[in-house]
């Protein structure tokens, strides 16, 4: 038997703490049929047989305001679960109950998760869950899916109810509509939905409106000028936290090509096999792994940080911070996390994009993170830039990047808002501020880590195929860089990269800085000094920059004038972050199509950049 | 009045929903419909609203507070 479970329910209403808790490693990301949004499946074994779980994606209710909510209704309507298991927050019982009222429309069999019991303890609120049962016609399972406990039961009533399923009793009366999908028609259905509710928890639960007051914690965080600085220090802090956590996983990565690039050379020399295989085995499959690794080590600590923010309710209050600020972009509030981090690296910046609530604005969040100048640009921009000018006009090229930064998130927005956010999905901010809770360790260890895996397993082949590419290019059996495709192409096509103000070597370091932003100072130095090649300046210089910045600036000078420098140096910082960045994108957005187009947007839009700068800038430099 | 002009502390009933059925639809599945009481939290300028109803503390842009009348 291979039944299929599907879980329903509200955000926060602990519906991934109970998949992740039920299906364990066993997983399976993918996508929905025809549709961007992320499938997750998973299964787990009880008593001798299999169960499928699928996680439906969604936000309050099932009314279609979204892909999301279409795909779920969808999933349900036409009975592809055995069985759907809805889970409601028994702390706002009235309230998440509304999905229940959604689903009863559906006539389908289910079971009910009265979840987060211990809050609704703490908060002295009491549930008569069997008389809930005997009103809905379903069982109800009274649950603490953080605690770890009950999961047993759970899967006992699961393996009982597909034996002999139950339906709900009743379902809203709800009025008669008359023509299509009015403002008027659907508040009217929504009321007969709250009072069907009302009537199904009368005498279950008491719910009385009693004066709110913020907690302390919650005065200061949700203070206007306070409450967004405490924001802001607290993403840092987040972000240094995901640094240290994913340094030593960085460190052990960097040591794979460090280890086996000598040993894998010196075998398959002393086997005669060919040069061109002895590079691809020696220096772009352990560097490839290495990559892989250390983007891992990032998803894994971006993903731990990040689950935690979420889990003790800090995204939500940021996003309420930043909502003004960021609807202007027409992104949601929630995108001030990944955005900040994108300061630090753009692999953290689009996988903390899985706190959004749907596909066009993850999209959309990671199209403009990709605009955020991350970490590495800065060990670059500096030192190219005090090769040709002075402190001072460094400071200005910095303070110019800054602000095209600024620009570049405005013009990236509304380039691909229309197709990403449409008009009838677009709205404001409407959303709960859950309750703090506290962190549950486990839950968030164990899917930083499952997340980290599967990005480290679908990188593999996109960064081993980009990496294919780029040896296929700059690999010359002499060592010297005229031997190569990329010396060929490039000085073949130069009188169309001067257009853009970038020569054949500097239009090198840009192709580079797609790869890798770490490789670019290599490169130049490959092209400018001669030092090495291409290929070893690309791979290697990621964790060996040795290159001898003072000889570098003086053959530099020597070639490119200032006006070039100062292209460049615009066409580098808004290229494609990285290869790791572009894949990771791929994988989170699970969007072959909408990945290539922003990636074709940023070349095109640094090259533009870089022609326009480089035309201004020599008329005065 | 508009819930955007209510002030902390204040108790009030949700009166009127304006908008089109696609606000209606998302600003009722959170729990705001027409007659729910609820208390305002917090109301900042050039702030989402910040208001407690049906045991839950809700944010609500003031695009779309603008268009919720209220009676307190």
């Amino acid at each position: 038997m291979n039944a299929r479970i599907a879980l329903l329910g509200q955000p926060n209403s602990g519906k991934s703490t109970v998949y992740n808790a039920l299906t364990g490693s066993r997983q399976h990301v993918g996508n929905w049929p025809g549709k961007t949004v992320e499938r997750n499946d998973g299964y787990y074994t009880y008593g001798g047989a299999r169960y499928t779980v699928t996680d439906l994606p969604g936000s309050y209710g099932l009314s279609g305001n979204s892909d999301e909510e279409l795909i779920t209704a969808a999933f349900i309507k036409t009975g592809q679960a055995d069985l759907v298991c809805i889970l409601v927050d028994a702390s706002q019982l009235e309230r998440s109950m509304y999905m229940v009222a959604e689903f009863a429309a559906m006539d389908q069999p289910a079971v009910l998760l009265l979840n987060m019991m211990d809050v609704a303890k703490v908060q002295k609120k009491e549930i008569d869950h069997a008389l809930l049962e005997e009103r809905l016609g379903i069982p109800v399972l009274p649950f603490t899916a953080a605690d770890g406990k009950g999961y047993n039961e759970l899967k006992a009533l699961l393996a009982r109810e597909l034996e002999k399923p139950h339906k709900l009793a009743s379902a809203p009366e709800l009025p008669e509509r008359s023509g299509g999908a009015e403002a008027g028609a659907v508040q009217a259905e929504s009321e007969a939905k709250y009072r069907w509710i009302q009537a199904v928890l009368a005498g279950v639960a008491r719910s009385r409106q009693e004066q709110f007051t913020l907690s302390k914690r919650d005065r200061r965080l949700l203070s206007p000028v306070l409450g967004k600085l405490a924001c802001f220090g607290t993403i840092l802090l987040g972000f240094l936290a995901a640094m240290v956590i994913c340094f030593p996983m960085m460190w052990l990565g960097s040591m794979i090509p460090q280890l086996l690039n000598r040993p894998i050379a010196e075998l398959l020399s002393a086997w005669n096999v060919h040069p061109w295989l002895v590079s691809i085995f020696s220096i772009i499959l352990p560097n490839t792994l290495y990559f892989c690794v250390a983007m891992a080590g990032f998803v894994f600590g971006v993903n731990l940080v990040f689950g935690y923010l979420e889990e003790i309710g800090f995204l939500a209050r940021a996003a309420y911070q930043f909502d003004s600020l960021l609807s202007g972009l027409g992104l949601q509030g929630k995108a001030i996390c990944p955005i900040l981090m994108g300061f630090g690296c753009t692999i953290g910046g689009a996988c903390g994009t899985r706190v959004m609530d749907n596909w066009g604005q993850r999209m959309l969040t990671m199209a403009v993170v990709w605009a955020v100048p991350c970490a590495s640009i800065w060990t670059i921009i500096p030192v190219i830039s005090s090769m040709f000018f002075t402190p001072w006009q460094t400071m200005l090229v910095i303070l110019g990047i800054l602000l095209y930064v600024a620009l570049l998130m405005t013009i990236v927005a509304r380039v691909f808002r229309r197709a990403l956010v449409p008009e009838r999905s677009r709205s404001g901010m409407i959303m709960e501020l859950p309750p703090y809770h506290k962190p549950h360790w486990r839950h968030i260890l164990k899917e930083a880590f499952f997340k980290a895996w599967d990005i480290f397993k679908r990188a593999l082949r996109t960064v081993t195929l980009i990496s294919l590419l780029f040896w296929a290019f700059s690999y010359s059996g002499s060592g010297n860089v005229a031997d190569s495709l990329l010396y060929k192409v490039g000085t073949a096509i130069e009188p169309v990269t001067r257009v853009f103000g970038l020569g054949w070597r500097t239009f090198m370091g840009f192709l580079s800085s797609a790869f890798a932003k770490e490789a670019v100072l290599g490169v130049l130095n490959a092209v400018f000094v001669g030092e090495g090649t291409v290929l070893d300046a690309t791979f290697r210089s990621v964790f060996n920059a040795a290159t001898d910045n003072a000889v570098l600036g003086q053959a530099m000078t020597g070639v490119v004038s200032k006006a070039e420098a100062l292209a460049f140096l615009c066409a580098c910082t808004f290229n494609i972050p990285c290869v790791m960045a572009l894949s990771t994108t791929y994988r989170e957005s699970h969007s072959l199509k909408w990945t290539v187009r922003v990636a074709a947007f940023y070349v095109c839009g640094a090259l533009a950049l870089s022609c326009v700068v480089y035309h201004i800038a020599a008329l005065f430099l | 009045m508009k819930l955007t002009e209510t002030k902390p502390e204040q108790h009030g009933l949700i009166r009127r929903i304006g908008g089109d059925a696609h606000f209606a639809s998302r600003v009722t599945a959170i729990g705001v419909t027409e007659g729910t009481p609820f208390q305002t939290v917090r109301n900042d300028r050039r702030m989402p609203v910040l208001i407690y109803l049906r045991e839950t503390l809700i944010a609500l842009g003031r695009e779309d507070a603008e268009r919720i009348e209220v009676a307190v």
